[in-house]
């Protein structure tokens, strides 16, 4: 089967971010939008709603500039912008979880300017490990859970969760699936192609999702790919970053983008097997069993390492940041990172990504010369 | 490699196009230096012409022909196009075999290159988004204080007490300058204190790049003494300059044609 012919229905929603959630809309389904991969999209999806993530766009930010100070992120502007112009009519409600003050004040202000649309913030205890953080998030989970079957008139019942448990599960699986054969195969699939994958599973329904993702796992099994020349193995490391012009840029340069541990990429779909006596236990152990993401803490998090674990792993040559301007929480993570992948002897390059701009044209010569330094082997 | 086999190195910058011509012994034949220009793929064309006219060749007898800065995807000549950090690394080792830096202030960016023993990049730092710490920088203020810039080295030199330009935006430091034009300050001074402005900013990238010394100066701006000695005085070490600083990313270039031919041959 050919990769290629699969590729359509991403191409599509990844071309055009809320055209899948306009259609469902006007067939009358509930839309969720969400910010964060740590909004609980199971119960959403179990409350019966299409959860979308909220991705921001491309363009100027006039009016959120009028309300956000100058260091907040660009993606917190690209988002609040697109809430001020009433770009998303379909959102029956919005859902923010804590990650950062500027998130928190992005809730606030879409709350004051858009009374339209329910807003709902879903704490997530900042330390992520030991009985504390796990009864005050099951508690936050009861209290959404309530605040969701008020919405919509209907109780959640323990069989939905637990069917929406399986489903994401089900889809989580088959997208570590898809990297692990990504990475072992990546001449079948570009890394531009694979970001289209992982940020239209944003998008879309997560079944029919899954049944597209499970289309391109058989057909990668089925194929051998033709030899890679020897070309840079890049992994890329950061927070936000959805456009798929970076991946493209390394790819135009001459390197093969094997893995990332991106906000939008493989971070959110490296959870591990559900457990706990109820449903709601399950969805709060899924949630905060994850590694953490920048924004969380736990005992024994150390960055650095487990950044190189994953370049070692995915025999990745060399790291590319993708740094969001004004990201604190990202920013603090990349001190140690750089170390660690310093003294592993491991190349690194930084790129400064602003949300709502396409990558500008001076990066092509950095990524150029980051590539041909990877081809060199220079210190070795 | 035959032995009449040439091979050129063409740097295509924002400011200006520069071309090396290297016999089969890898000795310099011909090198040229013109003006960008508005039309990349011309400017190109034509120094590549000068270089070989010096060196007595035609310029399509090229054996290879590698293409290197901004315009590099402009040089239709080209056997394969390399990037100017790859470059200027290359060609500052080749003049200077004990370099494990380089320092480039070009006309519209500038870089901080960490080496290896072999010229290979360790490590880089590039300015590319802001006019401060580049030539654009010098040339803006030497239209301000109608003074030729080739002549701003040689008056930072002078300068007595150099003033502080504090501001890191090369539009704010023209203002900044004015406003010392306007409280009568030595001019000398005032050149001192932006060749000073513009080498703090460098020096920021080269911290951040962890260059270590010997370190060479390349770019158009290494012609500069008033840069050249505060950023030495920044570094704490003397700063080896080429003769002819602009050609060096061209002559890496150069250098990488001949080897990439001799590997082809081989």
């Amino acid at each position: 089967m050919d990769i290629t012919g699969l590729m359509a229905p991403f191409e599509q929603t990844a071309s055009d971010y809320y055209s899948y959630a306009r259609e469902a809309a006007a067939k009358g389904r509930k839309i969720a939008g969400y910010m964060c991969s740590y909004a609980p999209q199971e119960l959403l999806h179990a409350a019966g709603y299409l959860p979308i993530r909220i991705l921001g766009r491309t363009g100027e930010t006039h009016r959120a500039d009028e309300l956000l100070q100058a260091f907040s992120c660009s993606f917190a502007r690209s988002v609040l912008d697109s809430a001020l112009e009433q770009e998303w009519p379909f959102l029956d409600l919005v859902m923010f979880s804590h990650t950062c003050d500027t998130m928190q004040n992005v809730a606030d202000l879409w709350r004051a300017h858009t009374p339209d649309t329910d807003v709902l913030i879903a704490s997530v205890p900042t330390r992520t490990d030991g009985d504390a953080p796990l009864r005050y998030y099951m508690a936050e989970l009861e209290r959404l859970k309530t605040q969701l079957e008020t919405m919509t008139g209907k109780a959640i019942t323990d069989d939905a969760l637990a069917a929406s448990l399986h489903l994401y599960n089900e889809h989580r699986t088959a997208m570590q699936a898809l990297y692990a054969l990504r990475t072992s195969k990546p001449a079948l699939l570009s890394g531009a192609q694979m970001m289209q994958i992982y940020v239209s599973a944003f998008l879309m329904d997560r079944a029919e999702h899954l049944k597209h993702v499970l289309a391109v796992i058989d057909a990668m099994n089925a194929n051998e790919p033709d030899d890679d020349n020897g070309l840079p193995r890049v992994f890329v490391a950061g927070g936000m970053c959805r456009h798929v012009g970076f991946i493209e840029l390394m790819e135009a340069a001459g390197c093969v983008v094997v893995g990332d541990d991106l906000c939008v990429g493989s971070r959110s779909f490296s959870f591990g097997e559900p457990s706990g006596a109820t449903p709601m236990e399950m969805l709060a152990r899924a949630y905060l069993g994850r590694i953490p993401c920048p924004a969380f803490h736990c005992d024994g998090r150390q960055p650095g390492d487990a950044l190189v674990e994953a370049v070692r792993r995915d025999k990745a040559d060399g790291v590319i940041f993708l740094l969001t301007n004004f990201c604190d929480p990202v920013a603090f993570d990349y001190v140690p990172q750089k170390d660690a992948l310093e003294a592993a002897n491991i190349p690194a390059l930084s790129l400064s990504v602003e949300q709502h701009q396409a990558p500008p044209e001076q990066l092509r010569t950095r990524v150029a010369a980051f590539a041909e330094m990877l081809r060199e082997g220079a210190g070795s | 490699m035959s032995d009449g086999a040439v091979y050129a190195g063409i740097d295509v910058g924002s400011a200006t196009a520069k071309a090396v011509l290297l016999d089969a012994a890898g000795v310099v034949r011909g090198t040229s230096v013109i003006a960008s220009g508005g039309n990349l793929s011309d400017s190109a064309q034509r120094c590549l012409a000068l270089a070989a006219n010096e060196a007595g060749v035609a310029p399509d007898a090229c054996s290879a022909v590698v293409a290197t800065g901004y315009g590099r995807e402009r040089v239709s000549a080209r056997s394969s196009a390399v990037t100017e950090i790859t470059c200027h690394a290359r060609g500052a080792l080749a003049l200077f075999p004990e370099a494990r830096s380089v320092v480039d202030i070009g006309g519209q960016d500038s870089k901080a290159i960490a080496l290896d023993e072999r010229g290979r990049v360790l490590r880089f730092e590039m300015n590319d988004k802001c006019a401060a710490g580049t030539g654009r920088f010098l040339e803006v203020m030497a239209r301000l204080l109608e003074i030729e810039l080739d002549a701003f080295g040689g008056r930072a030199l002078q300068a007595a007490a150099p003033v502080k330009i504090s501001s890191t935006c090369t539009v704010f430091a023209e203002s900044e300058v004015i406003s010392h034009l306007a409280r009568n300050e030595n001019v000398d001074d005032i050149i001192g204190g932006l060749c000073n402005a513009i080498a703090s900013r460098v020096y920021g990238l080269a911290s951040r790049a962890r260059l270590t010394a010997p370190t060479i100066m390349t770019g158009g701006v290494a012609r500069n003494q008033g840069v050249v000695k505060a950023m030495e005085a920044l570094l704490g070490a003397p700063i080896h300059t080429p003769d002819t600083p602009q050609i060096v990313g061209a002559y890496g270039a150069a250098l990488i044609a001949r080897e990439r031919a001799g590997a082809e041959a081989s």
